[in-house]
């Protein structure tokens, strides 16, 4: 049990009890009754079998933050790392702020945030590993890094930024509520080294002495609805009617018309000249444009093989066995093994890579990795079943081996758009507005389309044609797919960028960065993808000889590809989320990029982990 | 939802190990905590908790308190004496009697050569008060230069000078405790949730129980500014104008404790006819502040029942800097708030001990406030120390502010530096270089090895750091307060006690005094050279000041404990035991921002650093709040330059330039910016430090700069890593 001192200060000590007995989501406060199999448990906190005496040990705690009242001096982001024992780079609270007005009418306005250990807890129903649990003591959601296999899924989908995902050790830790303290009546470490009576903690909807509001809302703060989270706020100072960040996010909080209502995040345009920033497009999450890219192509090309003959296409089938049909499955497979491997690299701990199917009951992470798996192996089992069908045949019957290779080739054909589902499903993510649009999954299958399209017309389009067989009638298919393919995607993209404008907040500034940080690339990808299409439409209508066609279509090919990798890139390095505003330096992405580009990051006391890609 | 694995884990939280914690006090600034240092069972130091029961925080840390675990196993310590013949050559590493031997000779080589006063001692506020007394020793009484300072010149000589202009002596009159009775608080040049965290959240609790006003003189909108209930953004440099015109308003209006003023003060009569002059109308056009919120503030401070004034650098880091601690006092006094509950002026001092080094360690004159310049003090000391009191100058030397420039002019031939870095924390940088460049022999002692004034030196002595050493610190409210050992010096460092008594050794002198081996013997000179003093140290010992969490002197022999305010009786240092109004006529002297340097350039401290980062610079959770350092610039300003925020702006000045990020902010006004204080190679390269008359301080916060974009973004980012790596 945590150690009690003898001259332990008053406010260290959590105080009584709440009014209420539901809070505002309508949830019970009173997570279990002492009947229940959840409590009198010990909490086993490095072991210990103790159980706290708290007599509110089963009530939903939360924490409290008056927002007037705190001077961002850091104590409590610092009592947090020092008992949690952070290295720099990580942080389980942090403090940014919001600033607003015009000198000397200026105010700055702190959020000092950790986890808020939510009734709704996202990181819990994402983690596809299951290392999130919401205990029935004090409600805390607290993460096991020995089970994660640092995926950071879970810091994709916390709409607060409260699992931190380590780069160095390759795993996700996150505030534990310092539940060891809670056991023996003491508030957490942060909230008893708190300078400026800003930062409280105790039951939930229980307004601290001196303190009389109970909000949700305070400016920069996401909406509760996402997670219903367990914090409080308290800010009664007025304050200017347009709150701005100091971080890079190109974001600001503007408080409705009448000056009365809740803050809501709107653009911060600033510069408007269009960028290349090429070199920016690379990011961490690089295996993932890989990823998903070559999945998405692979599955493609396996099911217009498998399903081309039902289009009369003959010469695209495994009943044409040679070196061009062994060559081509084995190049979906190599591509999708490389895929695969790159992604599992991606994860913090690869050794422990199988547990990415133990929350196939909330994880959209779970199910996608299944819904490759059985891809994949179908895959695998097909390709082999049908090149080296012999390696079988001198055990079981050959109707056998044929019907098990059409039955592999089948459940493929479902189990692949089924993953992209499960796949686009992961970015559906309500924190994560400019990925929160259906046209994830117009891309991801119009993806399919178009580099399905390429990979099958390489090798039967181009291919077949080299080996002196007419191939017209395919790649005419192929390019069909193909137009449907890019059409999907441009209609998606379209009906995204319109989206988000209109939806403003996070979603516009990822818009407002795409069309000027990112302006000239974002114009090349529009114009590749127009180019393709207006290619592709134009063949769909025209009769030109074979030899033009196949020139098309590598060129159309080409053009495809190049738009792809670098949609798929502004996808991720243009998000922003809605979390918490960071402070100039700590928690500012601008200033980590800038530190990782100059060599100040080599610094550890700089407290940004250097570029590992 | 609840929801979880059937069989859960056991949770893990991370367990430091303490077997051990050890009573010290903190050794940033001087707020004066009482915190415990945890040992594992190694005995390594890996945690840091406040004292519950101490009465200065009770429990409570700030940031980098938090963390002063850490501060034993930072990089760039000196781990072996260096040595090298001139300061463009390497060092070499030697032994410990090879440096002392050369320290001592060259320093005797030097006074032999130039006269006695050739060779300089500049010291610290971070060191061991038994140190400080000790180093007195040494330098008063063995070496006997006059040329001996401490770096508090550069941040408290104003508030001491103020105090004993107004008071008769040094000594800060009013405790923390103040703010629990207080009517009325007035900040001028304090940011104090930034600088002095723990001050800040005494003051937030007595808020908490009873709101009093809260005025805030900042031109800078700080977050002490944005919470006051009156906040006067002053143009920097006049606030002995804003001082004479509340003066004036009160006096003028009648609000006034007549019947202090004639039983307490003298020379009222001149104080009273120069203050007629600065009517509010005249005043506001100097210093900014509107005559309409000067009567206010005038009015609401002296209806208090009490009020209390508290003041840091932007008073005094002024070419007035002692006359606005004097007109601090002159308000207090003519309304009787001195010597008061809640009604004092009280003086945040910057080290953990500034006070330590203005009470014991003979840098302005002798030790326990006596002064060279009076001959019974002379011989009081001559005799306890048992040396020949001729032995001592009749009136105190150089500051260092005018040592530096004696080696310019060649008065100064050598120096030696202790836990002081002035590369970095002294105005007009490119000036210091050349200065320290001419030195025939500077020996640094320090902490660290990679302290930036090394670049410069002879002899490197590495020095113990904080708790790895003991003795005493005093903080802002007179608490003498004891720092226990934690754990041994790093690899051979040495405490500084150890390397003064062992230079000590290498001087012949014919009467010598004697050197105690140990901390607690020294403080036993202390109680006996104080006792029946105003700092009466005789009733303490290290064992009741640590049962005690720090006495406040004065405590004699046989008292309880100390005393929290000084002059309740009203009873001053003066001979005739009054306090002096003394009339502060106002010359603007400061460089003033013009058409070729349109910005006022104004600097400050976060609350993640400390000083010259020597130490907080190489602590993560600390410096990662502010890696580099940054300039606040308004956003309205920036817009007509073209200077955009995230970016690196060149900054120009009379004396040199300067690149630093710019953070676009309207906490500072469109003619002004604020650089932190704390980085090499930034905002004393441009500042010009013009000195105050009375107190040698030099005036950082006020000057003159030309801002403009890098041309080359990437080459200003490269400068700038090289100046933040280690």
């Amino acid at each position: 049990m945590f150690n009690v001192r003898d001259d332990e200060p008053k406010y260290a000590f959590l105080a009584g009890n709440t009014g209420t007995d539901k809070n505002r989501y309508g949830d019970s406060i009173e997570l279990v009754d002492g009947d229940h199999e959840l409590a009198g448990e010990s909490l086993r906190i490095n072991d210990d079998a103790g159980i706290g005496d708290n007599p509110n040990r089963y009530k939903q705690h939360g924490f409290y933050f008056k927002a007037d009242n705190c001077i961002a001096c850091h104590a409590c982001e610092s009592a947090c790392s020092e008992k949690n024992d952070l290295p720099p780079h990580i942080s389980f609270r942090s403090v940014g702020y919001v600033e607003g007005g015009s000198y000397p009418d200026y105010h700055r306005l702190n959020i000092s945030m950790a986890c808020n250990h939510c009734d709704d807890p996202v990181c819990l129903k994402g983690c596809p590993t299951r290392a999130y649990t919401k205990f029935s003591e004090y409600g805390a959601v607290l993460q096991d890094p020995d089970i994660c296999f640092g995926c950071g899924y879970c810091t994709w989908v916390c709409p607060y930024n409260a699992p931190q995902l380590d780069l160095v050790k390759g795993e996700v830790s996150k505030c534990n509520m310092c539940v060891d303290r809670l056991e023996v009546g003491l508030k957490p470490a942060c909230v008893a080294a708190c300078l400026a009576g800003a930062l409280d903690f105790g039951i939930i909807e229980t307004a601290p002495e001196n303190s009389t509001q109970l909000e949700v809302q305070i400016p920069g703060f996401p909406t509760p609805d996402i997670t219903h989270p367990n914090i409080r706020f308290e800010q009664t100072n007025s304050l200017p009617k347009e709150m701005r960040r100091t971080d890079s996010m190109p974001l600001r909080y503007e408080q409705d018309q009448q000056g009365r209502g809740a803050y809501v995040p709107k653009v911060a345009a600033g510069k408007s000249d269009k960028e290349w920033n090429l070199t920016k497009l690379r990011s961490r999450e690089d295996p993932l444009v890989i990823f998903t890219l070559v999945t998405q192509a692979v599955i493609g090309a396996f099911m217009l093989f498998i399903l081309a003959p039902f289009a009369g296409l003959s010469v695209v089938s495994a009943s044409q066995p040679g070196w061009l049909t062994s060559a081509f499955l084995f190049t979906l497979l190599g591509l999708e093994s490389l895929a695969l491997f790159l992604s599992t690299m991606h994860l913090g701990k690869p050794h422990r890579f199988y547990r990415a199917f133990n929350n196939l009951r909330y994880s959209p992470v779970s199910r996608e990795v299944a819904g490759v798996a059985v891809f994949f192996n179908c895959l695998l089992g097909y390709t082999l079943l049908t090149v080296f069908p012999g390696l079988f045949t001198w055990l079981l019957p050959s109707s056998f081996v044929s019907g098990f290779a059409a039955f592999c080739g089948w459940v493929g054909v479902v189990s692949g758009p089924v993953a992209l589902y499960f796949m686009h499903s992961i970015y559906r993510i309500e924190a994560r507005p400019y990925w929160n649009h259906w046209q994830v999954l117009t891309s991801f299958y119009g993806n399919t389309l178009a580099l399905g399209g390429v990979l099958a017309g390489l090798f039967f389009g181009l291919g077949v044609t080299m080996m002196g067989i007419d191939s017209r009638l395919v790649i005419e298919f192929i390019l069909g797919l193909m137009l449907m393919g890019v059409t999907m995607e441009a209609i998606g993209l379209f009906a995204h960028a319109r989206d988000m404008v209109a939806g403003g907040g996070e979603g516009a500034a990822s818009q407002y960065l795409q069309t000027t940080r990112f302006g000239k690339t974002y114009v090349l990808r529009n114009v590749g993808l127009a180019l393709s299409v207006v290619i592709l439409a134009g063949f769909a209508f025209m009769q030109a000889g074979i030899a033009v066609t196949l020139g098309a279509f590598l060129f159309v090919s080409a053009i495809i590809t190049v738009t792809a990798v670098i949609g798929r890139a502004l996808f991720y390095v243009l998000m922003i989320p809605t979390t918490m505003p960071g402070a100039f330096f700590w928690k500012n992405p601008g200033f980590e990029e800038h530190a990782r580009e100059t060599g100040l990051a080599d610094m550890p006391q700089v407290g940004v982990v250097p570029d590992a890609h | 939802m609840l929801f979880g694995r059937g069989k859960k884990n056991p949770i893990k939280i991370a367990d430091k190990g303490v077997v051990d914690w050890r009573y010290t006090t903190c050794g940033y600034c001087s707020t004066g905590c009482s915190m415990e240092i945890g040992l594992d069972k190694s005995g390594i130091p890996v945690a840091t908790r406040g004292v519950g029961g101490a009465d200065v925080n009770q429990g409570k840390l700030c940031t980098k308190g938090i963390f002063e675990h850490e501060l034993f196993r930072t990089d760039g310590r000196g781990a072996q004496p260096l040595i090298r013949d001139r300061y463009y050559e390497s060092f070499q590493e030697c032994s410990w009697d090879t440096a002392l031997d050369k320290t001592a000779s060259e320093i005797q080589r030097i006074q032999d050569t130039w006269g006695r006063d050739s060779f300089a001692i500049v010291s610290t506020g971070q060191i061991m008060t038994e140190e400080f007394y000790t180093l007195g020793k040494l330098t008063r009484g063995v070496i006997g230069t006059n040329h001996y300072d401490g770096n508090t010149t550069l941040c408290m000589a104003s508030a001491v000078s103020g105090y004993k202009r107004s008071f008769g002596s040094d000594g800060p009159p009013g405790c923390y405790d103040d703010f629990e009775h207080t009517e009325c608080l007035m900040a001028i040049g304090s940011n104090l949730p930034e600088q002095h965290p723990i001050i800040f959240w005494r003051l937030h609790e007595a808020l908490e129980k009873r709101k009093f006003p809260i005025i805030v003189v900042d031109p800078r909108v700080t977050m002490f500014a944005q919470m006051a209930d009156i906040h006067l953004p002053v143009t920097p440099g006049t606030d002995v104008v804003l001082l004479n015109a509340l003066a004036h308003v009160i006096l003028d209006e009648g609000l006034e404790d007549r019947a202090y003023i004639d039983a307490h003060t003298s020379d009222a009569a001149a104080f009273e006819k120069l203050v007629e002059q600065y009517d509010p109308i005249s005043s506001s056009r100097i210093c900014g502040i509107d005559e309409d919120t000067i009567r206010h503030v005038a009015r609401t401070y002296a209806r208090a029942g009490s009020a209390m004034t508290i003041w840091t650098m932007g008073i005094n880091q002024s070419t007035h800097g002692s006359d606005g601690v004097v007109g601090i006092n002159n308000l207090n006094l003519i309304t009787g708030n001195i010597g008061k509950p809640g009604g004092t002026s009280l003086s945040i001092t910057g080290q953990c001990n500034a006070m330590g080094t203005r009470e014991w360690s003979s840098c302005s004159g002798l030790p326990g406030y006596r002064k060279l310049e009076s001959a019974e003090d002379r011989k009081q000391i001559a005799d306890f120390w048992g040396i020949d009191e001729d032995f001592f100058p009749r009136e105190r030397g150089m500051f260092q502010t005018d040592i530096f420039p004696a080696i310019e002019s060649g008065q100064i031939k050598g120096m030696w530096l202790i836990a002081t870095n002035p590369m970095t924390s002294m105005p007009n940088t490119p000036r210091i270089r050349k200065m320290l460049e001419k030195l025939e022999f500077l020996v640094v002692q320090d902490v660290y090895r990679d302290v930036e004034t090394n670049e410069y030196s002879h002899v490197f002595l590495p020095a113990a750091v904080w708790a790895e050493k003991e003795g005493c610190f005093t903080n802002t409210e007179r608490r003498v307060n004891l720092t226990r050992n934690v754990c041994e010096p790093y690899a051979n460092s040495k405490p500084d006690l150890w390397i003064f008594n062992q230079l000590a050794k290498r001087f012949k002198r014919d009467r010598k005094p004697h050197f105690p081996n140990t901390a607690e013997e020294v403080f036993e000179e202390l109680r006996a050279l104080s006792k029946g003093r105003m700092l009466d140290y005789s009733g303490m010992t290290w064992d009741k000041i640590e049962q005690q969490r720090g006495i406040q002197w004065p405590c004699t022999d046989g008292d309880e404990s100390g005393a929290a305010r000084l002059y309740t009786d009203g009873q001053f240092q003066w001979d005739d035991g009054r306090a002096r109004l003394i009339p502060l006529s106002f010359v603007d002297n400061n460089e003033t921002p013009d058409e070729d340097y349109p910005f006022w350039m104004n600097s400050g401290r976060v609350v993640e650093h400390f000083h010259t980062r020597t130490k907080t610079g190489k602590i993560g959770n600390l410096n990662k709040f502010s890696p580099t350092p940054y300039m606040e610039m308004n956003p309205d300003a920036a817009r007509e330059l073209g200077v955009e925020h995230g970016s690196y702006a060149r900054l120009t000045s009379r004396r040199g330039d300067a690149v630093v990020m710019v953070q676009l902010t309207h906490r500072v006004a469109p003619n002004m910016v604020f650089i932190p204080f704390h980085f090499h190679e930034c905002v004393n390269r441009l500042s010009l430090g013009l000195l105050d008359p009375y107190s040698r301080q030099p005036a950082f916060k006020q000057c003159a700069v030309k801002i403009e974009m890098a041309v080359d973004q990437d080459a200003a980012a490269v400068t700038n890593v090289a100046a933040r790596t280690y």
